[in-house]
């Protein structure tokens, strides 16, 4: 069977139907075997812990103590939320680690799918910082739910040469006219209905109330038309502040280093009424198929390289002490950051556990507002 | 089916053994591959070989089955529990039984879904709309326009579909962004001063990177049913002295409809539902159904609800579909 007979007898329109079948037939069986030998050079993966986490961490340079035992990084799933996240482990996804927060940990404790880290496998675990992790949702038995790993703030990363600042820095900024259809926001409502909370007035501690939620809601929806995109991709909101598309939009620290590292003139606000603080961390799935591996992942990610990378090149706080010995005070003042991190949380205003209930509310009354109602 | 599968190959290569121009073979040879593969021969029609023979729409079903299968496994039993899952109800993280129309009576209620279903048709209408007119021309050229290498012109018009689709939306987030190509051709123009911000994160933004992404799928079908038409007609009209506008109004228009009602429905059905497109595109007013849809099914976490938005989707777009379908009934009398 020559190819280029077919090829000619094709362009004539002189193909016999069997001819063509039997070239049809050919390229099916073709197709199904390609990627036969490509499926055996990549058994290896299969051999690696997932590691399901935030768009952005799924990137080796936190895995240099993985790496060195292991040879390869783990497997990597990301995604833009944790409420999607749980969603989708509920759903029957199995990875060996997930990367939520603690103020989620409650209600994905109460899912069952995940077990207590038991503390003596981390050769790193000494050096965490207690207070990241201390808090009685989050212990079972002296063992925490969640190991914690990053920290830091939501806030506002703004151009200072295109955005003139009124005053002090406030949430202000995310509703101002003057720069309308210039604003980004994130997408999650895990950031902005508490970001929304702030700018309204509404104490974290009685976010759940119904007058939370009408507050809230009215300011989300004034705030609506300003709005350019919602977006839970970092790397959309910082190409358009790079662009001068956007002048401000909500941001977590590592937009603004990442920018600041390009040579955009941002700057990571400090708003007057305080920022949004978080602390985010790793749990263990229930039926990790790779425990061993599993907790390699979490002491790589507790390990000092990793919190050197993602201080220095993220702007995010780490769980590891020593991990901010190689940056003075100054350095980490301008991250946001501190040796302290109770320091920069409290002063913040910090995320607090909720109900299912309250979740599934405010999600669907975020993605309303969202779309315009 | 099996077995006249074997049938067939095996007198394939009988044939292929004691082909006339091999040398011959002697006559033990012969004997023993014969007896040994019993080729060569047919071998008598069994009982079920016959009661198959008889009963054509057997043989139909038979020749289908694994198709029926893969339907049924596939789109039927997940159908079944979307619409099963359409009467539950949440709270919090667990799904609550007991039918209820709850889901249906919020949907008729808040404005937000009406709203959004209607703009999602409309985003979808105008996109197919657009697309069919465009595809129409360069569809009849092809039929009736080019003689040699039509082969070629086909795949050369396909040749959007060889890029991911993703790839493709982002090649229009390029094309339309704050920095791309049309902001920089206008002011190297020197038309606008400051790049616009109105063509991305746009409705009409939606509708241009759908407008794009499914021509082919308008193009083909209109062309197959353009390529069908008798050229004999358009000779016998011009014969009886139509011009060539009232030919084309009187005979080609009416004959391809077939194909152009396809090419509506090819590409308006899944654009409707279309999520990735408005995610990466629409910004916060070119949201459609689809993405709520996807919403109730992550964030969220309503399946129940989002299985109830996707049946009255449906229900939409064979509403849609029907009106459409009647529309050109009476353009056709």
């Amino acid at each position: 069977m020559d190819v280029q007979d077919q090829i000619g007898a094709m362009k004539e329109g002189k193909l016999s139907r069997r001819a063509f079948n039997r070239s049809l037939f050919a390229l099916g069986i073709t197709t199904v075997m390609v990627p036969l030998p490509a499926r055996r050079a990549m058994a290896a993966a299969e051999d690696q812990a997932t590691y399901f986490t935030w768009g952005g961490f799924d990137i080796p340079d936190y895995f240099v103590e993985y790496q060195a035992k292991h040879g390869e990084v783990p497997n990597f799933a990301a995604f833009g939320g944790t409420e999607e996240a749980l969603v989708k482990l509920r759903s029957g996804f199995v990875a060996d680690v997930v990367h939520p927060c603690l103020s989620g940990v409650p209600r994905w404790v109460d899912s069952g799918l995940f077990q207590p880290i038991d503390t003596s496998r981390l050769s790193n675990w000494p050096d965490v910082i207690p207070e990241l992790y201390n808090v009685d949702f989050n212990m079972k038995d002296g063992k925490p739910w969640l190991a914690p790993f990053d920290w830091g703030q939501t806030s506002i990363t703004y151009r200072t040469d295109l955005f003139e600042v009124k005053g002090e820095e406030s949430w202000d900024m995310l509703w101002d006219p003057r720069y309308a259809g210039k604003l980004g926001l994130l997408s999650s409502g895990g950031d902005a209905w508490w970001c929304g909370a702030i700018k309204a007035g509404v104490p974290l501690s009685q976010i759940d109330s119904e007058e939370a939620f009408q507050k809230i809601s009215a300011a989300m929806r004034e705030q609506r038309p300003l709005i350019r995109t919602y977006t839970d991709d970092t790397t959309t909101l910082n190409q358009a502040i790079a662009a001068g598309e956007l002048v401000a939009a909500m941001t977590w620290n590592s937009s603004a280093v990442e920018l600041k590292a390009q040579g955009v003139p941002v700057k990571f606000a400090q708003p007057k009424e305080g920022a949004l603080t978080w602390v985010c961390g790793v749990m263990l799935h229930k039926d990790a198929p790779h425990l061993d591996r599993a907790y390699d992942v979490i002491d790589s990610l507790i390990s000092v390289p990793s919190g050197v990378f993602n201080i220095g090149s993220y702007g995010y706080g780490h769980s590891n002490r020593k991990a901010f010995d190689g940056f003075d005070d100054a350095t980490l003042k301008g991250l946001g950051l501190s040796k302290n991190p109770v320091e920069i949380l409290q002063a913040g205003h910090f995320q607090t556990p909720q109900t299912a209930e309250w979740e599934a509310r405010m999600n669907s009354t975020w993605e309303q507002i969202k779309a315009g109602f | 089916m099996g077995s006249a599968d074997e049938q067939h190959l095996g007198t394939d290569q009988g044939r292929i053994l004691i082909h006339p121009l091999a040398p011959p073979l002697d006559q033990e040879q012969a004997i023993t591959l014969s007896s040994s593969n019993s080729l060569g021969t047919l071998p008598a029609p069994t009982a079920s070989g016959r009661f198959l023979h008889r009963h054509e729409t057997l043989r139909g079903y038979l020749l289908l089955s694994p198709t029926l299968i893969v339907l049924a496994l596939a789109i039927l039993i997940p159908f079944g529990l979307l619409f099963t899952m359409s009467f539950w109800s949440m709270s919090g993280y667990d799904m609550v039984r007991t039918p209820t129309l709850g889901n249906y009576a919020a949907i008729l209620e808040q404005p937000m879904y009406g709203a959004l279903l209607s703009r999602s048709l409309m985003v979808a209408a105008i996109a197919t709309g657009v697309t069919v007119i465009l595809s129409y021309p360069v569809a009849y050229y092809v039929a009736f326009h080019v003689y040699r290498h039509k082969m070629l012109w086909i795949i050369l018009l396909t040749l959007p579909f060889w890029t991911s689709y993703l790839l493709r939306i982002f090649a229009w987030r390029v094309v339309l962004g704050y920095e791309g190509a049309l902001n920089s051709s206008l002011m190297g123009l020197g038309l606008i001063e400051a790049p616009l911000q109105a063509f991305l994160y746009s409705k009409t933004a939606v509708t241009i990177a759908l407008a794009h992404a499914w021509a082919a799928f308008a193009i083909l079908p209109i062309y197959v049913s353009l390529e069908k038409i008798d050229k004999s007609y358009l000779e016998a009209a011009a014969d009886l002295g139509d011009t060539p506008a009232r030919r084309f109004w009187r005979i080609t228009l009416p004959l391809s409809l077939p194909g152009v009602v396809s090419a509506f429905f090819l590409m308006f059905i899944p654009t409707v539902g279309d999520y990735v497109t408005p995610a990466m595109l629409g910004g916060p007013d070119g949201m459609m159904i689809g993405n709520l849809i996807q919403a109730q099914f992550g964030p969220i976490n309503n399946w129940p609800m989002g299985a109830a938005l996707s049946l009255v989707m449906l229900m939409a777009v064979a509403v849609a579909g029907a009106v459409f379908l009647l529309l050109t009934r009476l353009v056709r009398r």
